[in-house]
């Protein structure tokens, strides 16, 4: 990954009226990475992406996008950044090579028909060029969307809820995609409210409401949010091995769970599992299995949010 | 910023092309005004008594020549009415459709693309407008008006035509263009469309009235100051645009 920062923001805020939608944001994004905007509705995620597109204004603080200040030269940042909205909107009586086209003639030094047939072929829809896009369906028309945020091959992209409303084919398809542009180069921002496409896509995930909660890799998140516990599945009873493990100074929990499982939370996970191991073993235990409980992102967000909330 | 502009109204004259009722109605309200001109100027001095009207309009030819003399203002209604479909639908249909945020992404600046509006609009209506003259000045002369029409097609009537009609088309488009990107929605886009009217009626009640009469140079100097007027509503037309509560508050 390449290292320096392309995207960043201090203290960006945006009110409306009474309301503050977004409060004092500082991030940094690297190149080459792909961070994940994870929050309730009106967490202001689209607010941000907004702001970052040069869109709409900060109230407060200030952002940088390649360089340049997205509020005081939205069109030099509009060059390279590619904005999937949230709504994919097109016109609809013209064809899809039409208004891609149409896109693609804003930008500088792009041939806008080459751009288009390249985009629509890359898309897979090269087959659909001259169907106008009211007779697209939603997933068809998702991807010409996306095909219009890379008509200009942007270095940064800001995905609005990207597979929204997708089937999961389609969804999985614009994933891959999304892949497969972060090994071109791109940096992307992606917001979403799909727990396990932002862990699945995302390399660091920032969890949103209003203000930053937290924002770190999914297994960073995870950790910050749950102590580690590690599970071990015996061959058989686990009465001799969890008394052994109660004795053990560094042992702090040890439970039964289910059957055969034994759910133990360390001093510390990564030094003391071999000691663990030995102890069980001593103690009779036949091990079948040693693996960290791993709780969902889901549990981790929602842990994040509720602290918030309370 | 050319290519730009000229980008949005190809886009613009796209979408006009792919609407058929478009088309008809660029073609069909001029050929109807027209149709009224040349049958009003054929049956008024018919069946009107020319005494009615005061002691300096003595017979039907002065009657017609009174009716033609009116016909150049009311052409100006041309490019006004479609203005008032093609101006105010122009932001809120890019609102209604959910284009307006993708392309407020794109390098594209807030005048250029009111400006591509505009003249997307601007262009066809005046071409129409000046065909519709044309139109309506051969037809007259077929129809042995040659020496009615000779004494309006002055100094006055081309620099009407030419450029007074133009400047004040800029203006009925720039207010339609305000009204679309202030509209909520298409219904309050259409009811913000009669202001494009206004600056046609204000000229069309000062000629009717003979309260002005229009020279030359105050065809001339008008122009300009309508011009003036085109620019200066131009820039406050970016600063109306709103882009923000645009993309905020359409849901």
């Amino acid at each position: 990954m390449i290292d320096h920062v392309v995207i960043s923001t201090e203290g960006l805020s945006k009110r409306f009226g009474d309301r503050v939608a977004v409060d004092a944001l500082t991030v940094a994004v690297r190149a080459g990475e792909i961070v994940g905007l994870l929050g309730p509705n009106g967490a202001g995620k689209t607010t941000t992406l907004r702001m970052l597109a040069g869109i709409i204004a900060p109230s407060a603080g200030r952002a940088v996008v390649d360089g340049r200040n997205p509020a005081s030269e939205p069109e030099r940042v509009h060059e390279s950044i590619g904005f999937l909205t949230e709504s994919p909107g097109f016109y609809e009586r013209l064809s899809a090579e039409r208004n891609l086209a149409y896109f693609a003639a804003f930008y500088e030094g792009v041939d806008a028909q080459v751009a288009a047939a390249r985009e629509l072929a890359r898309l897979g829809l090269a087959d659909r060029a001259r169907d106008k896009v009211g007779t697209f369906s939603k997933g068809m028309k998702q991807r010409l969307a996306l095909a219009r945020v890379l008509l200009h091959e942007p270095r940064i992209l800001f995905l609005d809820e990207p597979t929204a409303g997708l089937d999961p084919e389609a969804a999985r398809n614009l994933r891959e995609l999304i892949v497969s542009l972060r090994e071109r180069g791109c940096t992307i921002l992606l917001s979403t409210h799909n727990l396990s496409e932002a862990e699945e896509l995302s390399d660091r995930i920032a969890v949103f409401r209003t203000r930053l909660l937290a924002i770190d890799t999914p297994k960073a998140l995870r950790e910050r949010q749950f102590e580690r516990r590690l599970r071990v599945r015996l061959a058989d009873g686990v009465e001799p091995s969890l008394a052994a493990l109660r004795e053990e100074p560094y042992v702090r929990e040890a439970r039964a769970e289910g059957d055969g499982v034994l759910v133990v939370l360390l001093a510390d996970p990564d030094s003391d599992r071999p000691r663990l191991v030995s102890r069980i073993v001593q103690a009779g235990g036949r091990i079948l299995e040693v693996r960290e409980d791993e709780r969902p992102l889901e549990d981790a967000y929602l842990s994040l949010v509720r602290e918030e909330e309370s | 910023m050319r290519r730009r502009i000229w980008n949005v109204v190809r886009m613009e004259w796209a979408g006009m092309a792919a609407t058929p009722s478009s088309l008809l109605f660029l073609v069909v309200i001029p050929l109807i005004l027209v149709a009224q001109a040349l049958f009003l100027s054929w049956i008024v001095p018919r069946f009107v008594n020319p005494a009615i009207l005061g002691p300096t309009v003595t017979d039907a030819g002065a009657l017609r020549l009174l009716i033609l003399r009116q016909f150049p203002f009311f052409v100006l209604l041309i490019p006004a009415m479609v203005a008032n479909v093609f101006a105010t639908l122009g932001i809120v249909e890019e609102k209604v459709s959910r284009t307006l945020e993708p392309l407020l992404a794109t390098p594209v600046r807030t005048w250029e693309l009111l400006a591509g509006k505009i003249l997307s609009g601007a262009l066809p209506g005046l071409v129409v407008a000046w065909a519709s003259a044309a139109l309506f000045v051969a037809i007259g002369y077929a129809l042995g008006w040659g020496s009615q029409l000779s004494s309006i097609l002055t100094a006055t009537f081309f620099l009407d035509t030419l450029l007074l009609m133009p400047a004040v088309s800029l203006l009925s488009f720039i207010l339609g263009v305000i009204g679309s990107s202030r509209a909520r929605d298409a219904k309050e886009a259409q009811n913000l469309a009669v202001l494009v009217i206004f600056p046609i009626f204000g000229l069309i009640a000062v000629q009717v009235t003979g309260l002005v009469q229009f020279t030359p140079v105050r065809t001339l100097l008008l122009s300009l100051a309508f011009l003036a007027v085109d620019v200066i509503l131009l820039r406050g037309a970016v600063r109306l645009f709103g882009r923000e509560s645009i993309v905020t508050r359409w849901k």
